[in-house]
């Protein structure tokens, strides 16, 4: 039985600009981490072979010093490593892959497809169709030559490839680099190993997109897995088992405040996230500066908390109530001033969300205040 | 408030007492001129309420040069409906009480209470001053000081504050202001206070922004250029490869190759061309050579016929020279013989002629001969009788300066006998007759006188002698003189060879005459022989020497004096004889050329019969034959040659002409150079290859994606920020306006009641005009219609009057709202409005009557008549002093 770890999308390299430095740089390590832990899964599961199907690399241009830490991420197994260049990382005539051949940087059981062609295993009686990219976009499907590519008969045919499978994923996303659907029947393929989306998904019995090892975004379904993949002879058909590899969960929020224990249901949510988590929240609706306060706190705690938290409260309006307005002691003109600001929030243009956040600072300046006098009295 | 009694002692002027008592509630008008002491009451008023009594800087109150006073003021008043009495001293003894019903206070105390109750404080040290004087010092207006209404104000402001929101609850904020300004602080750390331009952190953060989004774009660049390099790789390596497959260049080469040989056979064709052609050449030049040498062969034939022609023609001309010479022979013969008889027939002519000359010379000379003989004896005559007078002459010659001097002489002598007879003594004599007297030895008869100058002796015959002396006293120098003169006068006349002067002067006449026979013998020996007689003698030699010569030289000639007679004249003779001589000399001249020519044309004659000989032994050498017919044979070999040689260049002309070597030239540099740019294009595309692998290695080394993703992070963050500080700006600006915009709307709501009282004095003043209050409380802005329509401007643009008339009711005004508000209003004008002009002061009564029913005023002023019109008596302060 033949057994292998299919794995694709690595991006190392990536940054992540819409957190803040430490939060970034932990998931820009993460990376490297679920690389390791790849090298680790397949030593631990026993594969035969790695199958990596492309964008290891996140761009073309990185530093001499990230190439020689990817590589060195794989020593955790021995076995060999089998990858395509992708779309990211495609084998142009000077990439990211003739740079790490020139460092030295390539394990030699590492192999780096870098031509369309056959890898062979005779030991293992595997023959590996590789299409790689060698453009940063083609049109063309690099898969078509696969059923006329013929391999020592008994050998499994295991394809290996990096584009999107024409009429599953929505139109528009990664039309360029295009794999026709039924590939691997038509092109005899006991598996079809597939990489660029980055969530895991099946496509049809032999061909799967692994997903990527470590999620990088929050619309990635199903992302943070890799692949193990069993096949019982060459034309059995494969028995796929999916296995977490992220460390980190991307949760994506919305809300809707419209009462006042929506707060509530917002704050529990909130307390359900953990250190593994990194979570980008959209509020709309409108709440009380009580309930601004309580919501801030919470804010400021689960940040505390979990990995990366980030609140965009721009369509949130705020309506102090008579409550409001007594407990922040808001007398003569200053109550005109809040009424006023509460009223602007309701305009259409950008005036609403300045009227917001001029509310939230004069009443923050308020409670401020009399909370110092209060400890003064 | 009001004021009942004023007492006043030992305070400046006033030294004694001064008492003001039954003060009106409404107004009180006090009078008196300068220096009359109404400054010096309110100040009084002043230093009771605003001075501690125990300040040491109030020296001023005490009266001048008064060491020992004590300043005391003691007010009576009532306000809130409590009566007070207050009485203060300074300085030497410092008191302060106050009394309120059975209710004292002392000291401090009571100026605290005092303080509070009328609202104002006191200084911390020293004199009281402006700052303190609260809402005194802005109701009691001191000299001048009316129309200076924002300080007073400043310093009154809690309490105007206070009075307005009494007045109209508590609705201000307690703390907007601060509020206020702490969002001012916050907004004005990210923006200018003036232009709302960001500054600080968010300033900062828009730097830092830009500066990222500027390093990314210069990344993206160079990440293009990186990927344009990559592509081109590829594509360089692309044609490399195929480059390498084809090696276009070699087909290129081949060809150029194929062209190489095809011209280097056209050369080969062209070279025979040449070869042909010199040939041809070379033949021509034979052919010239033995067309000459042919040419050669005929002339010399034709020279010897010239030759022989020549030698004939040359004797032909011998001959005929030869006989010219010897008729020239004969006639140059002829000519000498006819020579010879001339020449002798001009030779007899010649005698004849010589013969008949000395002939007539010989008569000549014979004639010249006597002449001269006869001259000469006539010259010789006269040369005797020239002899003889010169002789004679000189025998009788005296010269006239001797005789003029014998005269001379003779002169002075008679003029010293003269003189001696003049002295003389003179003796006449009458002698009888006959009687003889002898004076001296000379006798004397008759009568007679005589001059004696000597002594003499008259001896008178008969009677003796008299001795008479001529008593003269020089009569004997004279006599001496005479002497001397006789002397030198005879020794002239002796040497003269004369016996007196008249001797001399018949010598000189005879000498004369002799002198002039002398002369006519000269002239006439002169007429004879001009040169002399030598000369004549000489003369006569000659023609004698030439006579005898002439008689000798006729007497040489013998010939033949016969036959003269046929004889030609002499010059008939000459000219024949010239005639022949030429003529001779012109037959032996042309014999002389004759001779010439001929012995010419011999030369010519031998020379050309050698030239003959040797162009004959030329022709008649041996070879020539031989030779000739050589040349004669290489011709025909010549020009057989040529024509060979034209055909051979006819055809290779019309090869050259069919292979095109020039196109053959231009295909091989077309091939050559195609194949050399590829192989030139081939070998850069190497080199750019490799210098393109190598910067991109080095550009790879770099990591540009990474960097680039790195600033996109940082880059992504800073907008994070700038937006985050936008939004705050934008939010705290917001507020900012909102809250100043609220708070100024209060503002005007809380000075409503203000401007109500102002405007009710306004209205009295200028009618429908507008005053505005400003945060300040302070009058600003001031409308109003007058005779030029609307016009504005703020407060401190009015005139020092006008001015001044608003400073009194904007205080009337602050009053009105201090007195609403239960404060104790006191007002004091000094000396005020006195720059108001008669209609202004007549609206301002009306205005000070109007407040006068609500406040109490006290008015102090140095011109009485002014307010005559104010319904209550005026009180002076002279008046009061006198009581």
């Amino acid at each position: 039985m033949l057994k292998l770890l299919h794995t694709a999308d690595w991006q190392i390299g990536k940054l992540y600009g819409q957190f803040e430095p430490d939060d970034a740089a932990l998931l820009a390590e993460a990376r490297f981490a679920a690389v390791e832990r790849l090298a680790q899964l397949a030593s631990v599961q026993g594969v035969h072979m790695v199958l990596v199907a492309g964008d290891v690399f996140d761009a073309q241009g990185v530093a001499e010093r990230t190439i020689h830490r990817l590589f060195n991420c794989l020593r955790g197994y021995a076995g060999p490593w089998v990858m395509i260049p992708g779309n990211h990382d495609a084998a142009l005539s000077e990439s990211v892959w003739t740079r790490a051949a020139r460092l030295g940087a390539i394990p030699p059981n590492v192999m780096v497809c870098l031509a369309p062609g056959v890898v062979q295993f005779d030991a293992l009686r595997v023959a590996v169709l590789a299409a790689p990219l060698t453009q940063r976009i083609t049109h063309s499907d690099l898969t078509s030559v696969f059923a006329a590519t013929d391999t020592p008969a008994g050998f499994h045919r295991i394809g290996l490839a990096h584009g999107s499978v024409q009429g599953i994923l929505a139109d528009g996303i990664d039309s360029s680099n295009p794999i026709a659907a039924g590939r691997a029947a038509e092109a005899r393929l006991d598996y079809l190993a597939l990489g660029d989306w980055h969530g895991c998904r099946q496509v049809d019995a032999r061909t799967w997109y692994s997903g990527t090892p470590e999620t990088d975004r929050f619309r990635a379904n199903d992302s943070g897995r890799a692949l193990i993949v069993e096949i019982a002879a060459p034309g059995a058909e494969p028995v796929v088992t999916p296995v977490v590899t992220g460390q980190y969960r991307w949760f994506n929020e919305r809300a809707t405040l419209q009462v006042a224990s929506d707060i509530d249901v917002l704050l529990e949510r909130l307390a359900a996230f953990d250190r593994a988590d990194v979570v980008q929240l959209m509020l709309d609706g409108e709440t009380d500066l009580a309930g601004h306060a309580r919501l801030r706190d919470a804010l400021a705690q689960t940040q505390g908390r979990v990995r990366s938290l980030t609140a965009d409260l721009s369509a949130l309006r705020i309506a102090p109530t008579e409550d409001d307005i007594d407990a922040l002691a808001a007398d003569g003109y200053l109550g005109d001033v809040i009424d006023e600001l509460r009223t602007l929030q309701g305009s259409g243009d950008g005036e609403a969300e300045t009227a917001r956040d001029a509310l939230v600072l004069l009443a923050g300046l308020l409670r401020d205040r009399r909370g110092t006098n209060g400890a003064a009295s | 408030m009001k004021l009942t009694r004023i007492r006043i002692e030992q305070f400046r002027q006033f030294r004694q007492p001064l008492q003001i008592a039954g003060l009106d509630p409404g107004l009180n008008l006090f009078t008196g001129p300068n220096e009359a002491g109404k400054s010096t009451v309110v100040a009084a008023i002043r230093a009771a309420f605003f001075e501690r009594h125990r300040s040491g800087s109030v020296d001023d109150l005490r009266p001048w040069g008064d060491a020992s006073a004590s300043p005391t003021v003691e007010l009576d008043f009532e306000t809130g409906g409590v009566a007070y009495r207050l009485s203060k001293s300074f300085l030497v003894r410092k008191r302060c009480t106050l009394i309120s019903g059975a209710q004292q206070f002392d000291g401090a105390d009571a100026e605290d209470r005092l303080a509070d109750l009328l609202g104002f404080r006191h200084a911390g040290r020293g004199a009281s001053a402006a700052e303190h004087w609260g809402i005194p010092g802005l109701l009691w207006i001191q000299q001048g000081t009316a129309h200076d209404i924002r300080d007073p104000v400043a310093h009154a402001t809690d309490h105007l504050r206070t009075a307005l929101n009494t007045s109209l609850g508590e609705v201000a904020s307690s703390g907007g202001d601060a509020v206020t300004d702490e969002v001012e602080a916050l907004r004005n750390e990210l923006l200018t206070p003036a232009n709302a331009t960001p500054r600080g952190p968010y300033k900062d953060a828009i730097e830092t922004e830009a500066g990222l989004a500027a390093e990314i774009a210069a990344l993206d660049a160079d990440i293009a250029a990186y990927r344009n390099k990559v592509d081109r790789l590829a594509a360089l390596r692309r044609e490399h490869e195929a480059d390498d497959a084809q090696k276009p260049w070699l087909a290129l080469r081949a060809q150029e190759q194929a062209a190489r040989r095809k011209f280097d056979e056209a050369r080969a064709l062209g070279a025979r061309l040449g070869d042909a052609q010199q040939r041809a050449r070379r033949i021509d030049d034979t052919l010239a050579l033995l067309h000459s040498q042919l040419e050669r062969h005929g002339a010399e034939q034709n020279e010897v016929e010239q030759r022989r022609a020549a030698l004939t023609a040359a004797e032909d001309r011998l001959v005929a020279a030869q006989a010219t010479a010897q008729q020239w022979q004969r006639r140059s013969s002829d000519a000498a013989a006819r020579h010879d008889a001339a020449r002798q027939a001009l030779n007899r002519t010649r005698q004849r002629d010589t013969r008949a000359t000395l002939a007539r010379q010989l008569d000549e000379l014979t004639r010249r001969r006597d002449a001269a003989r006869a001259t000469l004896a006539q010259a010789d005559t006269e040369a005797g009788r020239l002899r003889s007078a010169r002789q004679q002459m000189a025998a009788t010659e005296l010269r006239s300066a001797d005789l003029a001097t014998l005269r001379a002489q003779q002169q002075d002598i008679r003029t010293l006998r003269l003189r001696q007879e003049a002295a003389a003594t003179r003796v006449r004599f009458t002698l009888d007759d006959g009687r003889v007297i002898r004076i001296g030895e000379e006798s004397l008869t008759g009568q007679g006188e005589r001059l004696l100058t000597d002594a003499t002796a008259v001896t008178l015959p008969g009677l003796g002698r008299l001795d008479i002396t001529p008593g003269g006293a020089d009569l004997a120098d004279l006599g001496r003189q005479e002497a001397a003169l006789r002397d030198r006068h005879a020794a002239l006349l002796a040497r003269l060879g004369v016996g007196s002067l008249d001797a001399a002067e018949a010598r000189l006449h005879i000498y004369m005459q002799h002198q002039a026979d002398a002369q006519t013998a000269e002239a006439a020996l002169k007429a004879r022989a001009p040169q002399g007689l030598d000369a004549l003698r000489g003369e006569l030699a000659m023609l004698e020497g030439r006579l005898a010569e002439a008689e000798q030289s006729l007497s040489r000639l013998i010939g033949e004096p016969d036959d003269d007679a046929a004889l030609p004249s002499i010059n008939e003779a000459e000219s024949q004889e010239e005639a022949a001589r030429a003529s001779a000399a012109d037959a032996a001249k042309q014999l002389a050329a004759a001779d010439i020519a001929a012995a010419n044309a011999q030369s010519a004659v031998d020379a050309a019969r050698r030239e003959l000989r040797n162009a004959q032994a030329m022709l008649d050498a041996p070879e020539r034959a031989a030779r000739l017919a050589a040349a004669q044979r290489a011709l025909n070999e010549a020009l057989a040659g040529r024509a060979a040689a034209a055909a051979d260049i006819d055809a290779l002309t019309a090869q050259c002409r069919d292979v095109r070597p020039d196109i053959l030239e231009q295909d091989i540099r077309r091939f050559g150079g195609s194949a050399e740019q590829l192989e030139r294009t081939a070998s850069l595309r190497r080199d750019e290859l490799t210098r393109l692998e190598v910067e991109l290695q080095a550009a790879g080394a770099q990591g540009l994606d990474e960097r680039r993703a790195e600033r996109a992070r940082d880059h992504a963050r800073a907008v994070r920020r700038a937006t985050e500080l936008r939004h705050r700006a934008a939010a705290l600006d917001h507020l900012l306006t909102s809250l100043k915009s609220h708070r100024s709307a209060l503002t005007r709501r809380l000075q409503a009641p203000l401007q109500k009282h102002l405007d009710r004095y306004l209205q009295l003043l200028f009618p429908h005009a507008n005053l505005d209050i400003d945060d300040q409380l302070v009058p600003g802005a001031l409308k109003r219609t007058g005779a030029a329509g609307a016009e504005g401007g703020r407060f401190e643009e009015f005139s020092f009057g006008a001015r001044e008339q608003m400073g009194v009711i904007s205080r009337l005004a602050y009053a009105d709202l201090l007195r609403e508000a239960g404060r104790p209003t006191l007002i004091i004008l000094d000396d005020a409005l006195v720059h108001s002009d008669d209609e202004r002061l007549a609206r301002m009564k009306r205005v000070l009557f109007d407040a006068a029913t609500r406040h109490q005023i006290l008015l102090f002023t140095c011109h009485p008549e002014n307010w005559r019109d104010m319904g209550v008596a005026a009180r002076s302060l002279e008046a009061l002093k006198a009581v």
